[in-house]
């Protein structure tokens, strides 16, 4: 709520339109999204605050930043995971072309119904998980857009707040509070549901409970609509080491495309809710975007707002 | 003899904590007193998940229950589901309280007027979204300490 008590509307957002992600060669990892997953190059090091980078681009306009980064947790047994949206014909050619490359599919289950049929998940060569979901409309092969993404947090009130208060994105979904969860989890606890990293978890209870020493649960899961993208927020279900406080832009990134005006108001928002952030910054015509605020959430992973050219 | 004073808090079990949480404080207006394993450091140790409310004055906590319990029928909004809550409001404001459920379309039976010789006034009775039995109740003796807990018959 602002000062009036009315409720925040948040910065004007439009979706997801970029990803910053960790690799060890940019060279390597551009050459395999060009060709097995359909995207374009666009270049090296164009994307400001990037660091050493290959950029490729999506049929629809998003771009992907392919950035060298030596030092990367290891998160693959989260919610982590970038998900990437094609038609359905698009989907089986990069299934196709991820099977001549000898890289595993697996055909997890969300939580979300949305998420439900027509995905795969398969990790690219530098351990990244990505999801192809196939959706109606989506012209030509390959990969065409940024569907959504999977970040952690260690505290999903905080959580919470940053994203539907400070940023004032709205509640798609949430997983982990109902009974009907807890029944979920049994199903997976018993292999009998294959479900995606970060989504369920067996948890030692610190005091026994009827003899009960371990209890699978629904990893708590909070999805955010952020204009026609999704940003889901899992509980981190152990301690991660989070980049350095005064680190403002990193990879993994998150771009999120907002009208240019917003950026204004987003910075307000943070400086009130004393986040630290950078910018709105003004890019040279050889950028991509426009413009960027740098910040992070509450997990430490690194957020982009960003005005795209002509926005 | 344990010196044993007032009831203290409640916990409860549900089927939905965030609907639980609209309910309890969006529609009744408790506040929000805690949240336990919503943190890593809570998944870490394997704590319960909870939610505690504070009710006016009376601490409840809304423990998720890991399985399915026996819900009374939808129609019934009068019992003991093992147990129920009886909250006093004042008279002044009982009205105000009938507002409320039915701006929050709450079903409610009530409001059932007590015997005028006894303490209460009159009760609404009705579920949280669990099934949880509540009752809601003015007091024809409102100037009275409550601290005191009535003997048994003499209320």
């Amino acid at each position: 709520m602002d000062a009036s008590g009315k409720t925040s509307t948040g910065p004007d957002i439009a979706g997801l339109c970029g990803l910053v992600i960790a690799v060890d060669d940019p060279g390597r990892a551009a050459d395999f999204y060009c060709r097995v997953l359909g995207c374009r190059p666009l270049g090296a090091d164009i994307l400001p605050n990037a660091g050493s980078h290959r950029l490729v681009g999506l049929a629809g306009g998003g771009i992907i930043a392919l950035a060298r980064s030596a030092a990367r947790e290891d998160v693959s047994d989260s919610g982590v995971h970038l998900a990437l949206s094609a038609s359905a014909a698009g989907r089986d050619g990069v299934a196709r072309a991820l099977a001549a490359e000898s890289i595993a599919l697996h055909r997890y289950r969300e939580d979300r119904a949305a998420e439900q049929d027509d995905r795969f998940y398969f990790s690219d060569p530098d351990g990244n998980r990505l999801q192809i979901v196939a959706r109606p409309g989506i012209p030509g092969p390959g990969v065409a857009s940024i569907d959504h993404v999977g970040v952690q947090v260690p505290d999903m009130m905080w959580g919470e707040e940053f994203y539907g208060k400070i940023l004032g994105l709205s509640v798609e979904s949430r997983f982990g509070l109902r009974t009907a969860d807890h029944a979920r989890a049994r199903i997976w606890a018993r292999g009998e549901d294959d479900m995606a990293p970060g989504t369920r978890r067996n948890d030692r209870l610190y005091m026994m409970m009827g003899g009960q020493k371990e209890v699978p649960r629904t990893n708590m899961q909070i999805y955010f609509r952020a204009g026609d993208g999704i940003i889901g927020v899992y509980l981190a279900t152990r301690h991660v080491q989070e980049p350095p406080e005064e680190d403002l832009s990193g990879a993994p990134r998150v771009l999120v495309a907002a009208k240019r005006a917003a950026l204004d108001g987003a910075a307000e928002r943070l400086a009130a809710a004393r986040r630290p952030f950078r910018g709105p910054v003004e890019h040279g015509a050889a950028s991509p975007v426009a413009a960027s605020l740098y910040f992070k959430d509450t997990g430490g992973n690194f957020i982009e707002l960003c005005a795209l050219r002509g926005g | 003899m344990a010196e044993i004073q007032s009831l203290n808090h409640s916990a409860i079990c549900v089927h939905d904590l965030q609907e639980a949480e609209d309910f309890y404080c969006g529609i009744l207006g408790a506040r929000m007193a805690s949240s336990t394993d919503f943190v890593t450091e809570d998944v870490v140790k394997g704590r319960s998940l909870h939610k505690s409310i504070i009710l006016s004055d009376y601490l409840i906590a809304l423990m998720l229950a890991r399985d399915f319990m026996p819900m009374p029928a939808d129609a019934q909004n009068r019992g003991a589901h093992g147990f129920r809550h009886a909250f006093y409001v004042p008279r002044a404001r009982f009205d105000e309280l009938l507002s409320v459920l039915r701006g929050g379309k709450v079903p409610f039976e009530g409001p059932v007027e007590h015997p005028a010789a006894g303490p209460f006034g009159a009760s609404v009775y009705l579920k949280d979204p669990s099934g949880n039995f509540l009752e809601f109740l003015w007091r024809r003796d409102e100037g009275a300490s409550y601290d005191v807990v009535q003997g048994v018959g003499e209320g």
